[in-house]
Order: structure tokens, then C-alpha cells, then sequence
């Protein structure tokens, strides 16, 4: 009997060319679109444009815009202005992503010799510049920066003897004639950064974008499909199958059978893309990766069915259904990932089966988890399935008495 | 001995929190025979159905179907026809009844058996594979019935059948159940089309506020109620004037539909009552004639219940 269930549903979707792109073709597509846009911006190729002013004319002045012009992740909008206000306009009209004035001496400590000019929907990339410059200034004009911390120093410890300003002012002069790859090799970095795990952070990325897809994915079409059980109890349909030896619970039982099917291969074509375009290594992590996709279609499968059993009309449903899978997917890291979040984001964001999923599959695919690590994200999913399911059993067998 | 009642409804009483909706309910219904239940909205129709499909505790009494008491299970010796149209629409016909066949619980080779005997019965024959979506409302009804009627259940309820179906497709519909009915179903029948349940059925009944009074075979009802008598109804070119009015309602007429159309259940000779609308000057459309039928019945009992049937007690 459920599989007769699972026919009508069956033959209802591939009889429905809207439905089946929107099952099938609209997923793996925002996945591309994900991954192409956050594989980016986690590589260090991130190209920003600068606009600068220069207000001073010295000669350090001069070394430093020639500097940035010459550092190939800046890309240095027109001409370098003369005023503040022509960079300020720039950056407000959108022109530039970040504005850099060059104010006076870089050994100036009554003020900060750089102001970099920043719009406000854009502060990550003012904080990207912000450290940059400082790390373009240690690395190519050492000499400035020493002279800067001289003075410093200098205010701290009380004047130089005669003996070690020549000393100072022979360095400086040495470091000004040193190149860059002297520079580097002498005196390493305070800071230097690694990639950890087995590929590059594109492929972290990756991972992550193609289970916060898959989830999303599934809660949405779960819940458009889950709706059509409303539609059968207004046209009388669960009231002529009640009668049966089935009861109603075939038709949540067969809904649940075909979401949970419709959603494994629906997550199946976001990982064939992962896979062939972005080198997720699925094949790999196969059996792993069904056992999750199983326990993650049963969820949204689950917190579909007892959605749409507890509304009583369709449109109640298309609007519940929006609500539930906007906050699920932005508080359950499909949108943004949850350590961005606040605490009390991250902790509400556990009753949502976005988080679990996500978390599944980027252990199994990033950090190379094995069975027993994801064993509590699969749990958390089939808990919710056999809570929403049951809940829908419940409600549908109640709603038969009135 | 012979075969069970399709139906046996005895003291049936049912409620909603403490809101009783039937009261005392008794019905029995033979195989082969239709039973009509009339009632206006909210008399307690739809709560019936639903104790007899076993979707209700009832508070007290006992439903027997096909010689089976009531219980899970025993409902399959139902078939359904809601009022509305239970199918699939994207399916064809034959995969609606493939469907709802596995649905009652019958194999994919008694299924496809059953489909062969309700096609013959509903003539459904010819369009087969078409998508229900496709169909004129009387082969919808028509899909409707055979769909309920696969797994060959002792008691079929019908839940207005006939809505919204032309009279040729109602004609065809209404040969669909007496077919059934002469194949030894035994049919409940809810409808508001009077002159239809007065044709096809073999027993009616009345519910009233939770209470099925009378019941019995249509004629024999309405030989009680109106005993010799015959109803006159008279329709006008225009809305009747306060005097032609007066006239109409002294002589025991009634308004029946928007003030151009009167009716009276009288034993008055004809003649004497168009000779006195005569000769009040009355322009008169039509004068028809009739025996009193089912309509005028339920007409009477929702104005005055309980004083119909004074002195018989059908």
C-alpha cells in the first residue's frame, strides 16, 4: 500500500516539468553558484580595488605609493589623487571597495601617517587592506618602519648616545638599499599562515557549501511536496483511503518513503557536481556519504510531513513553509557558517537539521571523519524524522474526527 | 438464512466534547437495497459517516456492516464516495484505480481483476488512459464511484454524488447505482436532490438535530404525510402585489421561491382554487399540478417537526 503511495507521488513529479527542475536541476545549480562565489574569497586571489590620495611629497612618501602600485593584490583605481575628499567620493559611489590617503611620514607618531577610508558594508575589506598595507611596509620599505620605531623607542629609553644614532642611521640607510628578497630572507615575518587538512581551503569550502545546499535543498523541496497531503484531505482522497486497512497512516507513511527517496537523489546530483567539478572526493566516502544523506532526507522529510499535517490549508503551508526553511537554513548555517554566529545563534541553530547535516558532511569530506564521529549528527537526523513523523501520524489521524 | 444487512445502525448516539450531535440513530440497510438520508446542514449527516467508518467513538450503541461489528478493520467493507472528487488528478483513470485498489488492501492481480468487473459496471471503458484532470465532471463522478467500489464492500456510502453534473451525465450516473445496487450492494445514499433519492431509493430517512424521524419507503411516507392530498403551485409573470398576496396566503399558499412562484398541499379541488385566483385577476405564468413528493416532506418536517406524521408513527 505504501508503495502505491509512493507511485502516485512518483508519477505526480515527473508529470510536473516545473516540479522536476525544481527538484533536480535548481539544486546542483545554487550549488555551483555557492561554490564558485565562496570558493573565491577563501583563496588569497581576493582582488580589491584601492583608490589612493597622497598628501605628502616626500621622498618615503613617494617609495610607499610606488610600493603599492606594485603589489599585485591591490589594484590601484586611476590616478593617485592629491585630496582626501576626490578618494572619500570614490569609495561612496562604489568605484572603490576601499579608499587609502597617505597623510605624511610614515615615522610620524603624533598621527597615524595612513587612513584608509573604509564604506560600511564593507569593513572586511578595509580590515583586508588595513593589513596588508602594514605587512607591504614591513616587507618592502623596512627602513621607514624602523625609523619609526626608533623614535619610539627612542621616547622610552631616553636619547641616543652619538655613537648609536650613527649606528641607527647606517642601518636605516642599509635598509633602504636592501631588496625585497634580502628582506625576507634575513628577517622572517612576525606572522606567517598554513593551510591545515589535506587540500586547499577551496575545498573546505566546498564541502561545507555543498551539504548547506543539500540541506537547504531538501527542507524546501520536502516541504513543497509534503504540501500536496493537504490537498488530498480537502479533495476527500485521505477520507476514502482512511477507510481502508491502511488508515491514513499509508499516506504518511508512502509521502515519507518518496521525499526520502526524491531528497537522496537530489543531494546525489549536488555531490556529482562537487564531485566532477571541485574534486569532493565522493566515491570515496560513498557508503559514509549515503548513510548521511539517508538520515538527512528522513529529517527534512519528517519536519516536512508534520508541517504540513498540522496546517489546514495550502497556503498556510506555502507560508510556514517559507518561514521554516529561511530560519532553519539561516540559523543551521546554510547561509552563513555558524561560527560567525552568536552564542545563542549556534545554540538554537542544534535544533535545526541544517546544522547536523552540515556538520556530517563536512567531517566526513573535509576532515576525513570516520563512522563513529558522525554517529551524532545521523542520530540527531533520524530523531527528527521519527519525531516529525510521528507527530504526523498523530495529527493526521485526529483531523479524521472532525 | 440469508446474508447480513449491509448496514445495522442500533441506538447509535455520538458526541463532540459535550455537544451530543446523534441521538438514539437507528438504521438498517439490506444488500441490493438504497437507503436516502436527507437533513439540512448541520443536522448530524457527516457525523454518521464518520461513526460508521469508524473515524468516531460513538458514545453508546453498535454499527454492525455486513454482519461484522465495527472496528479497525472492519471498515473495508466500506467503500467511499466523498462529495468531492477523491482522485489523483495528474493519474489516468486506470492508474487512479490501480491505485486506490492497492489502497483497500487488494494484491496487484486482484486489483487488476476488480478493475475489469468495475469498468463493465461504471462504463469507463473507453477512456481508460486519460488523466482525470482531463474529464467532464460526470465522468469524474463516475471515476469517483468505480474507485470505491474495487475491493466489492458490503456498504457504500454516497456523499452527494450528483453535484454539479449535467442531465445526461446524471442519467448515466444514476443506471451506475441502481447497476450497483442490483449487484447486491447495499448503498447509503446523502443527498439534497429529492426527486432524485425519490426514483432510486428504496427507504429513506430525515435527520433532524441528531434524530432520524421518519424513515421509511418514500411513498409510504408520503402517503402518511399527505394522505389524498395534492400540491398546486402557481408561478406569476411578475412578483405578486400585497393584495394578490393576501389572496394566495388565504388561501393556505406558501411563497416558495422569490416571490413569483407559490405552492399549496391542499385537498381542494383544483378547479375551485385557479376559478377564485381568477377572479381575483391574478396574472398567472403557470399552474402545475402534482402529487406531493420527497421535497415537499422535508419542506414540511424543517418547518413543523414532529407534527407531520401526529396520530401514524411511520
Amino acid at each position: 500500500m505504501i508503495l502505491a503511495m509512493l507511485r502516485v507521488m512518483t508519477l505526480g513529479l515527473l508529470r510536473d516539468r516545473g516540479a522536476l527542475v525544481l527538484a533536480f536541476v535548481l539544486p546542483p545549480a545554487i550549488f555551483v553558484i555557492f561554490a564558485s562565489i565562496f570558493s573565491a574569497t577563501t583563496s588569497d586571489k581576493l582582488d580589491l580595488k584601492v583608490a589612493v590620495a597622497q598628501l605628502s611629497s616626500t621622498p618615503a612618501s613617494q617609495r610607499l605609493e610606488d610600493a603599492l602600485r606594485q603589489e599585485p593584490t591591490f589594484e590601484v583605481t586611476g590616478p593617485v589623487r592629491s585630496n582626501r575628499a576626490d578618494v572619500e567620493s570614490l569609495v561612496k559611489q562604489g568605484a572603490a571597495d576601499v579608499g587609502l590617503v597617505i597623510r605624511g611620514e610614515i615615522d610620524d607618531t603624533d598621527a597615524a601617517p595612513l587612513e584608509v577610508l573604509i564604506e560600511p558594508s564593507k569593513l572586511i575589506a578595509g580590515s583586508i587592506v588595513s593589513g596588508r598595507v602594514q605587512e607591504l611596509v614591513a616587507r618592502r620599505l623596512p627602513d621607514l618602519l624602523l625609523s619609526r620605531t626608533a623614535v619610539t623607542f627612542q621616547s622610552v629609553v631616553g636619547a641616543f648616545t652619538p655613537e648609536q644614532s650613527a649606528r641607527l642611521a647606517a642601518a636605516i640607510e642599509a635598509g633602504a638599499r636592501v631588496s625585497e628578497q634580502q628582506v625576507s630572507t634575513n628577517a622572517p615575518g612576525l606572522v606567517a599562515t598554513a593551510s591545515v587538512g589535506s587540500s586547499g581551503s577551496s575545498g573546505a569550502t566546498v564541502s561545507y557549501y555543498a551539504g548547506a545546499v543539500a540541506i537547504l535543498f531538501l527542507l524546501f523541496a520536502s516541504l513543497q511536496s509534503a504540501a500536496t497531503l493537504i490537498e488530498e484531505r480537502n479533495s476527500g482522497i485521505i477520507d476514502r483511503i482512511a477507510v481502508g486497512p491502511g488508515g491514513s497512516a499509508v499516506v504518511v507513511l508512502g509521502k515519507l518513503l518518496f521525499l526520502t527517496i526524491q531528497g537522496v537523489i537530489q543531494v546525489g546530483l549536488i555531490f556529482i557536481v562537487a564531485q566532477l567539478v571541485y574534486e569532493v572526493d565522493v566515491i570515496k566516502r560513498l557508503d559514509l556519504w549515503l548513510l548521511i544523506t539517508v538520515a538527512a532526507a528522513l529529517g527534512a522529510s519528517g519536519l516536512a510531513l508534520a508541517v504540513a499535517t498540522a496546517c489546514t490549508t495550502k497556503q498556510q503551508a506555502q507560508t510556514v513553509s517559507t518561514f521554516v526553511v529561511l530560519i532553519c537554513s539561516a540559523i543551521g548555517g546554510s547561509m552563513v557558517p555558524r561560527f560567525m554566529m552568536p552564542e545563542f545563534l549556534q545554540a538554537i541553530g542544534r535544533f535545526t537539521p541544517n546544522t547536523w547535516a552540515i556538520e556530517a558532511y563536512y567531517g566526513v569530506f573535509w576532515r576525513h571523519e570516520t563512522l563513529s564521529d558522525v554517529i551524532p549528527e545521523i542520530v540527531s537526523l533520524v530523531a527528527m524524522a521519527v519525531v516529525g513523523t510521528a507527530f504526523a501520524l498523530i495529527v493526521s489521524r485526529r483531523r479524521l474526527r472532525f | 438464512m440469508g446474508s447480513p444487512a449491509a448496514l445495522e445502525v442500533c441506538d447509535l448516539s455520538a458526541c463532540y466534547g459535550d455537544h451530543e450531535i446523534l441521538r438514539r440513530i437507528n438504521i438498517r440497510i439490506e444488500r441490493g437495497e438504497i437507503f436516502g438520508l436527507f437533513g439540512q446542514n448541520g443536522a448530524g449527516k457527516t457525523t454518521l459517516i464518520r461513526a460508521i467508518c469508524n473515524r468516531l467513538q460513538p458514545r453508546a450503541g453498535k454499527i454492525v456492516i455486513g454482519g461484522q461489528a465495527i472496528r479497525p478493520g472492519v471498515s473495508r467493507q466500506i467503500g467511499l464516495v466523498p462529495q468531492e472528487i477523491a482522485l489523483y488528478p495528474h493519474l489516468t483513470i486506470l492508474e487512479n484505480l490501480q491505485v486506490f485498489g492497492r489502497l483497500s488492501g487488494l494484491s496487484a492481480a486482484a486489483t487488476k481483476d476488480a478493475i475489469g468487473e468495475v469498468i463493465k459496471h461504471t462504463a469507463l471503458a473507453d477512456r481508460l488512459h486519460e488523466r482525470v484532470e482531463v474529464l467532464s465532471g460526470g465522468w469524474k463522478r463516475r471515476v469517483n464511484i468505480a474507485a470505491a467500489i474495487l475491493h466489492r464492500p458490503a456498504l457504500l456510502i454516497l456523499d452527494e454524488p450528483m453535484v454539479g453534473v449535467d442531465i445526461e451525465a446524471r442519467i448515466t450516473l444514476q443506471n451506475v447505482i441502481l447497476k450497483l445496487r442490483d449487484s447486491g450492494v447495499g448503498i447509503l445514499l446523502i443527498t439534497h436532490d429529492l426527486q432524485q433519492a425519490e426514483t432510486l431509493c428504496t427507504q429513506v430517512g430525515f435527520l433532524h438535530k441528531g434524530v432520524i424521524a421518519p424513515q421509511g419507503a418514500p411513498r409510504a411516507l408520503l402517503d402518511l404525510a399527505f394522505d389524498g392530498q395534492h400540491e398546486i403551485i402557481i408561478e406569476t409573470e411578475l412578483p405578486v402585489s400585497a393584495t394578490d398576496e393576501a389572496v394566495l396566503r388565504e388561501r393556505g399558499f406558501s411563497a416558495v421561491e422569490g416571490g413569483q412562484c407559490w405552492s399549496v398541499i391542499s385537498n381542494s379541488p383544483l378547479h375551485e382554487i385557479t376559478a377564485h385566483l381568477e377572479q381575483s385577476g391574478m396574472a398567472t405564468k403557470e399552474i402545475r399540478f402534482r402529487k406531493p413528493g420527497l421535497d415537499s416532506l422535508f419542506l414540511r418536517l424543517a418547518d413543523q417537526p414532529g407534527t407531520v406524521f401526529e396520530g401514524h408513527r411511520p
